[in-house]
């Protein structure tokens, strides 16, 4: 059963670096799971807490938040803020009891279609193992 | 040492001088040990005012309803409120200075110290006093409480009956203050978040059963954030005020509003709920426990509060409620923030 199960990642990708890295793996037409839903936000600072959580709540066995690189931000210092309230999330989740592997962040630039296809690739395997989320799942 | 006469006095004679509206303070309850919330106007009534360690509630919640008055008010009493606060408010003062929700100007603060101890649990001293009633508790001369009994005084290490918090205090003082009484002792504690590790030592799946089995108590009758003095936000996350379904209300109306949780008290709604306000007050909550001293069906919130307090700490060297003028902490970065999470 474990090896049927696709995991469903939720992605948060920065409109100016990280989405535009996406769309260059696909126009290269690299090769990678497609696991993942893409939500494109206009930075990775506007990644508000809830959306983590209400991905989380309704469904995703895996959220990803992925932002320029520091000092590249289009509004100079989102992705600074971005990487302070994801650390505190990310802690806050590993302290409940959510295993850590569930949430994670990356820099991806907008010339680095490899490097993304490379973090979904290794997120999708990290998830399998981990089997379908349910303790934040909404279960009405 | 609080002199009560000192702080009666000193009541007495701002109200005297219309210094201040009113004064926020505590008075004996006439049917129960712990005290109530006093609003004195007159000058003499600053005779019932108390501080003893029963005066455990954080006062500083009444700034944020006495806020919300004044901008209804078409003629407004522009003068400032007094307001008596331990060492725990004055740092909640001190975020609520800090965010700009009230202006330093707006609170005449009165300080009082713990007299190195701190206030006392309702529920530790009934267990200590095994059914018997106590009727007044006062400060010890050191390290201890003088609890007076129908059959006399006892006096009982302040160890034993101290409020969590305060075992984990860092000032027992205020930090901030117009008039000060006591003595300001600094405690010395070895570990501030010593309370957990307990937690913090269990492994991933035993840390989820923990909260499971906490979370899923929950009742959402929100008592946790009424009572909390940084839950000031007009419109909540959990509910929908401004959003009434009519017979008129489209669907697509229906479809466009964000209902981000359900308020049902299931588990997962809990959770959210919980998470989303442990989040709310990262780097805000100055650990008052007042969260954990409402809550009908003691869950420990304080221990979700305490762990963002000890990441700020200790990721970020954040500490909050000693300093009105530091940019608070989602609102600030520094260089050379951890980074090694992300890939």
């Amino acid at each position: 059963m474990a090896e049927d199960f696709e995991p469903k990642i939720v992605a948060f990708l920065c409109k100016w670096c990280s989405s535009a890295g996406s769309d260059l793996a696909g126009v290269s037409r690299m090769e990678y799971p497609a696991n993942v839903v893409p939500i494109t936000v206009m930075c990775s600072g506007s990644v508000s807490p809830l959306y983590i959580l209400s991905a989380f709540n309704k469904g995703a066995d895996g959220v990803l938040v992925s932002g320029c690189h520091p000092g590249d931000c289009h509004y100079i210092k989102g992705n600074f803020y971005a990487r302070r309230r994801i650390a505190l999330i990310k802690n806050l989740l590993e302290y409940i009891g959510l295993e850590p592997q569930r949430f994670q962040m990356s820099w991806v630039s907008a010339a680095e279609g490899t490097k993304y296809t490379q973090i979904i690739k290794n997120f999708v395997k990290e998830l399998k193992p981990l089997g379908p989320q349910t303790k934040l799942r909404r279960n009405l | 040492m609080v002199n009560l006469e000192d702080l009666k006095e000193e009541a007495q004679k701002i109200l005297k001088e219309e210094k201040v509206k009113y004064i926020i303070g505590y008075k004996k309850s006439p049917n129960s040990l712990m005290p109530v919330p006093a609003f004195i106007k007159n000058p003499e009534d600053t005779e019932k005012l108390i501080w003893d360690p029963t005066c455990i509630y954080n006062l500083t919640r009444f700034l944020v309803d006495e806020k919300r008055r004044k901008e209804r008010e078409k003629n407004p009493d522009e003068r400032p409120v007094g307001l008596i606060v331990k060492g725990c408010d004055s740092r909640a003062l001190i975020v609520l200075l800090q965010e700009k929700f009230i202006n330093r100007d707006e609170v005449y603060i009165m300080g009082v110290s713990c007299e190195n101890t701190g206030v006392l649990d309702e529920k530790k001293l009934a267990i200590k006093l095994k059914g018997k009633k106590a009727e007044k508790i006062e400060f010890g001369k050191k390290d201890n409480f003088v609890v007076t009994t129908e059959e006399g005084k006892i006096e009982i290490p302040s160890k034993e009956i101290l409020a969590e918090r305060c075992l984990e205090c860092k000032a027992n003082f205020p930090v901030i203050y117009d008039v000060f009484l006591g003595d300001k002792v600094k405690k010395n504690i070895d570990n501030p978040f010593k309370s957990l590790e307990k937690i913090e030592s269990l492994s991933g799946e035993e840390r989820w059963a923990f909260w499971k089995e906490q979370l899923d108590k929950c009742i959402r009758c929100y008592a946790c954030r009424s009572v909390c003095p940084m839950c000031y936000c007009d419109e909540c996350v959990v509910d929908t005020i401004n959003f009434a379904v009519t017979a008129d209300t489209t669907a697509q109306e229906k479809a466009q509003k964000i209902k981000w949780m359900e308020k049902s008290p299931d588990l997962s709604e809990n959770l959210i709920y919980h998470l989303v306000r442990a989040i709310h007050l990262a780097g805000r909550c100055i650990d008052c426990g007042e969260c954990e001293r409402v809550c009908p069906l003691n869950i420990p919130i304080r221990f979700l509060n305490k762990k963002l307090e000890k990441e700020a700490k200790e990721l970020y060297d954040y500490e909050v409620g000693f300093d009105s003028e530091q940019p608070s902490l989602v609102s600030s970065f520094k260089d050379e923030d951890p980074e090694d999470f992300i890939r």
